[in-house]
């Protein structure tokens, strides 16, 4: 079976119900590749979140997936629209490291387990169940999801891959 | 081409400055080895946060980055970003080895890129304080491998909290040793330069 790629920036929603799409997040950092998937529909979601929360930005045309707050029911929207049943959504989730260890400065940059706290906190709040999660560390991952049988790997730089 | 926020006068400015800083890096390198060490040609640019994660080559591509935070009356990030072959070359350079001696980046592989990073950094900071008037002090550098997209998106990020540009600086080491010099101050501080810009333009 060919597949075929379909890259997810930042703060992007992409979804997936043809049986060789991959969905996928490249060199995630601190940010949180989210992935909706209802197995019995074959269909797919991968929200590449940025931010925790849309309190925190200033436009009010932000991308739905930049914000894990807005991410989430975005995601489960897309999927049902696609022929997802909600109640069979299950949710996994990579990255949210923190990528740049600075001592001290006060630095605002472990905006990586923010991030990850805030997806769990979302998903919770919509219902969805939260299957596996592979956040924090010190690397960036790559998430693809592939829409035909669900498989989700995470490859990383000299750390090896993982389903999740 | 001028980003939106500069007119033309502020980014001559800027680019001579900034030429300055790198003449002042390749001096301070040079006089580190006993090869003569270039940074050239440098191509200045704002661009969209969201791009930032891919100018390496793409967001999965494996760069060895050195992360300096600025501090002072500008404050954001400053990074130099290098393929791996180019990072083990420049090391073989600061090491005076011949090239491809260095063929895995240890303990002193690392340190002499975060030397690289500290004094590329403080010249062209010094250089930038020096026509502006801002006083502008590095931190410790910190040297990361990983992927591009992975290791710039955790700078960005912040940055989106309160911009949406940043500049970027393209130069290359020796000509053929093509790196990436990135100076991200936050929005705030942008606004401050640009003052400071106007003040000399």
């Amino acid at each position: 079976m060919m597949s075929e790629a379909t890259p997810v920036g930042l703060g992007e929603l992409k979804s997936g119900s043809r049986p060789g799409e991959v969905l996928v997040c490249y060199g995630l950092g601190s940010c949180v590749g989210l992935a909706l998937y209802d197995a019995v529909a074959h269909v797919g979601v991968m929200v590449h979140v940025l931010l925790p929360d849309s309190s925190l930005g200033r436009s009010t045309d932000a991308p739905p997936g930049k914000f894990a707050d807005t991410a989430i029911p975005a995601g489960i929207a897309e999927a049902v629209r696609l022929g997802a049943l909600r109640s069979r959504l299950v949710a996994r989730t990579a990255g949210g490291a923190r990528m740049l260890n600075i001592v001290g400065a006060g630095s605002k940059l472990d905006i990586g387990a923010r991030n990850s706290e805030a997806v769990r906190a979302g998903l919770q709040q919509h219902g969805i169940r939260l299957a596996n999660e592979d956040v924090g560390g010190t690397y960036g991952r790559t998430v693809q999801l592939f829409i035909g049988t669900g498989r989700l790997l995470v490859s990383t730089v000299g750390r090896g891959e993982r389903e999740l | 081409m001028a980003g939106m926020m500069l007119r033309e006068g502020e980014y001559q400015t800027l680019l001579a400055i900034v030429r300055k800083g790198l003449d002042d890096s390749s001096r301070a390198l040079s006089s580190m080895t006993t090869g003569g060490i270039r940074l050239q040609a440098p191509r200045l640019e704002f661009l969209p946060l969201n791009v930032v994660p891919g100018i390496a080559g793409g967001p999965e591509v494996v760069v060895v980055a050195v992360y300096l935070g600025i501090e002072g009356d500008l404050n954001g990030h400053l990074m130099l970003l290098f393929t791996r072959d180019t990072a083990l070359r420049v090391v073989d350079m600061l090491l005076e080895a011949p090239p491809g001696t260095t063929a895995t980046l240890d303990e002193i592989g690392v340190s002499a890129l975060a030397e690289t990073g500290n004094v590329c950094g403080s010249s062209f900071l010094n250089a930038l304080s020096d026509r502006t008037g801002l006083k502008i002090v590095p931190t410790t550098p910190v040297v990361v491998t990983d992927m591009a997209g992975a290791i710039l998106q955790s700078v960005v990020t912040e940055l989106y909290l309160n911009g949406d540009e940043v500049l970027m600086v393209e130069t290359a080491f020796n000509r053929e040793m093509p790196g990436h010099f990135l100076l991200m101050p936050d929005q705030d501080s942008m606004a401050r330069l640009i003052a400071a810009l106007e003040v000399i333009g």
